[in-house]
């Protein structure tokens, strides 16, 4: 019985070592290294990728990017909640309207992203549009932008923070709400001091898959802010590619996991695996 | 304040009508139950009372003043929830304090405090639901619901989600209370002992329609169809008399003068610890039970006896 576990487990675990962990040994030692004059790594072996860290210049990209993760977060959460909402009180067409949330992810991220390009350039859509219409007089500047990076975060993970906040508010007790109405709470009142409790399971939940996977973001800061601006995700790539400082990126990637860890750390302690 | 009312109410789900006309009057400070079979419309009419769900046709007045059309938030009534409903991130205290802080009441503290004393909490105050017992949380829904002083108390099978001993010890706290209050209890229960050991008066339902209403006494000793005389307990039925298994007597010997007798066979003897519960078939081909006590001796599988009752406690139904 033991041994036909085992086996089961086998691919599983290869697959864990292999692919996960080996190249997280990899990285790990790229960080200990030098780099070489062409990429790569050389010897000697030091510390000093890691005293880098500690320079203002990338404690403000750091703080950047947890500021854009942070508002983008917080923006997917006041977006998914009332859509949750609604589709948890759907009815026979919860299905439909889930797979709706869903269908972005049927094309690549990529592709979306060039989408949100057209949209918000000069001779985009949106502008296109308002200027026909006369509301302005010149193009708006809404891409490459802090702010075209954030609404295209949101964009991106919003259906991260749709699904946990659903399957709670799908789950919440019906008759609690019917409770509160018995009790003299308007609409509202029940919303305030009845569901928004009983739903911050759901609302950590979204918080944890949405800021994380916003925090290393590469593709929508490098798309839609044009290079101006920089999240830590664009940091680290560059240091593979135009710096060709391989151990310094291997650094930073490891110091990302660390932050994202302790993060996810102090949030699962408060509630043990409920959240995910 | 004042009497609650129904007047003529109708309510159609999609595939069926579940209440189908139905009025009555509940008198003010009544402990009032409404009976009936699962799916028979009383959960439904309870609902309507407290404004959860909106009557197709009818009135629903509480002192001369209509109640339709009004959100429950904005009814004089309250809900005792079958499964309690509380608010599970809420102590008891809290839970109890919700709906007086949703009216602002200044004098909050000390309703909450009389309220948890009320039904024997205080100790309990600061514990959530998911701490409690059931009968705990039955008490804080009950405290939760009192505290607002509603004209009317509903209260959904509140006893069948507790084991039986507690449920018979729930049953005389919630008879003392009402007694205590004098608020109107309005009971929904399929649970025909609860309802006659509890009520003033009982509205039996079946199939969206009344059946009877009554005392406790005068629906189960003179049941007004064959229905309600079945769902109060045992009948042996002759023809269109039915006789409860208590008041059957059975006896070797002819009972004398103007006992009501049909002869038969003993087709079984049970033993039930309080009493026998002698089962016997008719010539006619009737099963008749009896359930007599002690003493009047036992009686053996194929022996010839004779079946018989006191007249005026056999039930004449009109078919």
């Amino acid at each position: 019985m033991m041994r036909l576990r085992a086996l089961f487990l086998l691919p599983a675990w290869a697959f864990t070592l292999l692919l996960f962990l080996a190249p997280l040994l990899i990285i790990v030692v790229y960080s200990l290294q030098t780099k070489g004059v062409y990429g790569g790594v050389v010897e000697p072996w030091t510390l000093e990728n890691y005293t880098r860290l500690f320079d203002p210049l990338y404690g403000v990209i750091l703080f950047r990017s947890f500021l854009m993760a942070g508002v983008s977060t917080l923006g997917c959460i006041v977006l998914a909640f009332p859509l949750a909402l609604y589709i948890a009180r759907s009815g026979t067409r919860k299905t439909l309207l889930l797979n709706l949330v869903m269908l972005p992810f049927w094309t690549s991220f990529l592709v979306r992203t060039y989408a949100w390009m057209f949209l918000l350039r000069d001779t985009g859509l949106v502008n296109s549009v308002l200027l026909a219409l006369g509301v302005i007089a010149e193009p708006l500047p809404l891409l490459y932008n802090d702010w075209a990076v954030i609404v295209g975060l949101i964009y991106g993970y919003l259906p991260f923070a749709v699904l946990p906040l659903y399957s709670n508010l799908e789950r919440l007790d019906k008759s609690l709400l019917e409770a509160a109405a018995d009790l003299g709470a308007k609409p509202w009142e029940a919303m305030l001091h009845v569901v928004l409790p009983l739903t911050a399971p759901g609302m950590r939940a979204a918080g944890v898959l949405v800021f994380i996977p916003c925090l290393g973001a590469y593709l929508t800061p490098d798309l839609l802010g044009g290079g101006k601006s920089m999240m830590i995700g664009n940091l680290v790539q560059n240091q593979f590619t135009s710096a060709r400082d391989w151990p310094f990126g291997s650094a930073l990637s490891l110091a990302l996991m660390l932050i994202v860890m302790l993060l996810l750390w102090a949030l699962l302690r408060r509630d043990g695996e409920e959240v995910l | 304040m004042g009497d609650l009312q129904l007047e003529a109410i109708y309510k159609d789900f999609p595939s069926h009508r579940v209440v189908d006309g139905i009025s009555l009057t509940i008198p003010q400070g009544c402990f009032y139950s409404l009976l009936g079979p699962s799916g028979c419309g009383k959960t439904t009419t309870l609902r309507m009372i407290a404004g959860f769900d909106e009557p197709d046709r009818g009135l629903i007045r509480l002192g001369g003043r209509t109640l339709n059309g009004l959100r429950p938030y904005e009814r004089p009534v309250t809900t005792v929830f079958q499964s309690y409903a509380l608010f599970p991130h809420l102590t008891a205290a809290e839970n109890i304090a919700f709906g007086l802080k949703r009216k602002g009441d200044p004098d909050t503290a000390r309703k909450v405090k009389e309220a948890l004393d009320l039904v024997q909490l205080s100790a309990k105050a600061d514990r959530l639901p998911a701490k409690m017992s059931g009968g705990e949380r039955q008490r804080t829904a009950l405290a939760r619901a009192l505290v607002l002083q509603p004209e009317v108390l509903l209260l959904d099978e509140p006893l069948s989600a507790l084991d039986p001993k507690l449920r018979k010890q729930m049953r005389l706290e919630l008879k003392e209370l009402q007694a205590r209050v004098g608020i109107t209890f309005l009971f929904i229960t399929h649970d025909q002992e609860e309802a006659l050991s509890l009520s003033d008066r009982i509205a039996v339902m079946n199939q969206g329609r009344l059946e009877q209403i009554g005392t406790p006494q005068e629906i189960y000793l003179a049941p007004a169809t064959r229905f309600v005389a079945g769902f109060l307990g045992a009948v042996n039925w002759v023809g269109a008399i039915g006789v409860r298994p208590e008041m059957t007597r059975i006896s070797r010997e002819a009972p004398g003068n103007g006992a009501r007798v049909v002869e038969a066979t003993v087709s079984s003897a049970m033993f039930l610890g309080d009493c026998f519960q002698v089962e016997t078939k008719t010539p006619a081909g009737d099963s008749i039970i009896a359930q007599i006590a002690h003493g009047i001796g036992e009686f053996q599988r194929g022996e010839r006896v004779h079946v018989w009752w006191h007249p005026g406690d056999e039930m004449a139904i009109p078919q």
